[in-house]
């Protein structure tokens, strides 16, 4: 064992340097195609990342008549209060809040003819979870004294609809990156041996078992996949400080860039190990 | 040692190598495969590394039914065989010490044998000042000398060789000749196909000859061709 051990090592180093051409094409595609599948499934992170971040601002916005009764708002607030589908407590606009508002979204032509006694009040609820909203709109549509219940579903959902397209047309592309860059590996792979299927068959004559003779091809294949993941992985630590979105809802955590190493590297090696394992395959059937 | 029932082979191609071939070859015998180019020597050689498999028959050798052998057997099979070719076979990127010196690590040998046999084997073929040497910077003669440590560093019990003389000129031919002489003389089995009728009528050793994959004589102590016998009537 510690003979073959020995002998697998040093003949992994020797022909990675002696094939060193090979070692860099090989090591150069790992690393190219690997950083662009890490980028797909970072932008597809980032794209989910900010689907949450818009779905936690989803408010539920009661807004009351003006000229609802004290004892009809006093019922709506406790109401609020009991409901099991909000989180924490509404706050509430009053008249002349909402008319300060009005002079700010309107344009003045239209807020110069408002008065603060015409405006309406609102509690502002958030819901435990976004798909509450519905709920609390159906229960609280048509009281007494309320004017109409608002959130802003459709434009969350339809902001989702569009990031989850994004998000599959990222998961498409790396999955189409992944298989290009296995083909291109194993293709790659398939050449340093192919140069080297002389050798095999000398092995073979020797009275070389199978084991023997793939091991330091898979070894080799593992270290090429490994170089190669982790130039992938420097490539993705400068895209992740270089990022242009930080700070707003398409912010990528350490974690997110961590996990996607964890992938790429992962990915690599097995490619590159199980690649030359099945790429030694038909030079072995001698 | 060696023995063939009745072998057939037919390569997918149509081409028949063999048919109906049976023979016998005794522990520590020095045999001559002749026959012009396609008789089926090569395919002699080959059934007996298990290259191939036959048809049908059976061949026995080292003890063994090789052709109902099971795959994972078949590199244990070797380690017993030497075998030489015509293009030598050495591995261009390793010194004449590494070639040699390969056969013994595949098998796992220890360090400690290696550096002991190896060394003595290539005084025996008389390479011990080239052991640093690629088998490019080589003649063909001293790199067919390798071949032949390289086969017989374990101490095979059959040593097989297919026109080992065939790229090489009479004094090379005849070292090669000296060295397959002396490794026979320590027991083993030696299994020659070659095309060099001067060698063959000066060793007068047993000479299998074969014809469109027959076997068409079997003789001790032959020559070549009977046709044209050394010396003539």
């Amino acid at each position: 064992m510690r003979v073959f051990l020995r002998y697998a090592v040093r003949e992994t180093f020797s022909n990675l340097w002696r094939n060193r051409l090979m070692t860099l094409a090989a090591v150069l595609t790992v690393a190219v195609s690997l950083t662009l599948v890490g980028a797909a499934l970072m932008f597809k992170q980032s794209a989910s990342q900010a689907s949450v971040v818009w779905e936690q601002q989803t408010k539920v916005t009661v807004w009351m008549n003006a000229s609802a009764k004290p004892a009809e708002m006093s019922s709506i607030e406790s109401q609020l209060k009991a409901s099991p589908y909000i989180h924490g407590t509404c706050a509430f606009q009053t008249q002349q809040q909402s008319y300060h508002q009005a002079l700010i979204l309107l344009p003045e032509s239209m807020s110069s003819v408002l008065r603060v006694q015409h405006m309406p009040s609102a509690f502002l609820c958030v819901p435990v979870v976004p798909t509450d909203a519905s709920i609390l709109i159906s229960t609280f549509s048509g009281q007494p004294g309320v004017l109409t219940v608002t959130a802003p579903i459709k434009a969350i959902h339809q902001m989702q609809q569009a990031i989850r397209v994004v998000q599959y047309v990222a998961i498409a592309l790396a999955l189409t990156l992944l298989v290009s860059a296995i083909v291109l590996i194993l293709n790659t792979i398939r050449l340093a041996i192919f140069a080297r299927r002389r050798e095999v068959s000398v092995m073979k004559l020797v009275g070389a078992t199978n084991w023997f003779i793939r091991m330091p091809f898979i070894s080799e294949g593992f270290m090429q996949g490994l170089f190669g993941s982790l130039v992938s992985v420097g490539l993705l630590v400068l895209l992740h400080i270089w990022y242009p979105f930080t700070g707003n809802e398409f912010h990528l955590s350490t974690q997110d860039l961590v996990g996607t190493s964890i992938v790429v590297v992962a990915v690599g090696v097995l490619i590159g190990s199980i690649g030359s394992a099945f790429a030694i395959r038909r030079f072995l059937d001698v | 040692m060696i023995r063939f029932e009745n072998v057939s082979k037919t390569y997918k191609n149509g081409t028949v190598a063999l048919r109906d071939v049976s023979l016998n070859i005794e522990k520590g015998e020095f045999v001559f495969l002749v026959g012009s180019s396609g008789s089926g020597k090569t395919t002699c050689l080959r059934l007996l590394l298990r290259e191939e498999s036959p048809d049908s028959g059976r061949i026995l050798e080292l003890g063994r039914d090789i052709g109902t052998m099971p795959k994972w057997r078949v590199p244990y099979l070797r380690r017993n065989i030497g075998c030489v070719f015509q293009d030598f076979r050495l591995l261009p990127t390793k010194t004449v010490f590494e070639n040699v010196a390969f056969a013994q690590e595949v098998i796992g040998r220890p360090r400690s044998t290696v550096e002991s046999q190896v060394p003595q084997i290539l005084e025996l073929v008389g390479l011990a000042d080239k052991r640093n040497n690629l088998p490019s910077e080589l003649s063909g003669g001293e790199q067919q000398r390798v071949a032949v440590a390289r086969a017989f560093v374990n101490r095979p019990l059959v040593l097989l060789a297919d026109e080992p003389t065939g790229n090489l000129d009479p004094t090379n031919s005849e070292q090669i000749m000296t060295l397959l002489e002396r490794i026979n003389k320590t027991g083993t089995t030696v299994v020659m196909a070659t095309h060099d009728k001067g060698l063959v009528d000066r060793m007068r050793r047993r000479v299998i000859e074969l014809d469109g994959g027959e076997l068409v004589r079997d003789q001790l102590r032959g020559v070549y061709g009977l046709d044209e016998p050394a010396g003539g009537f």
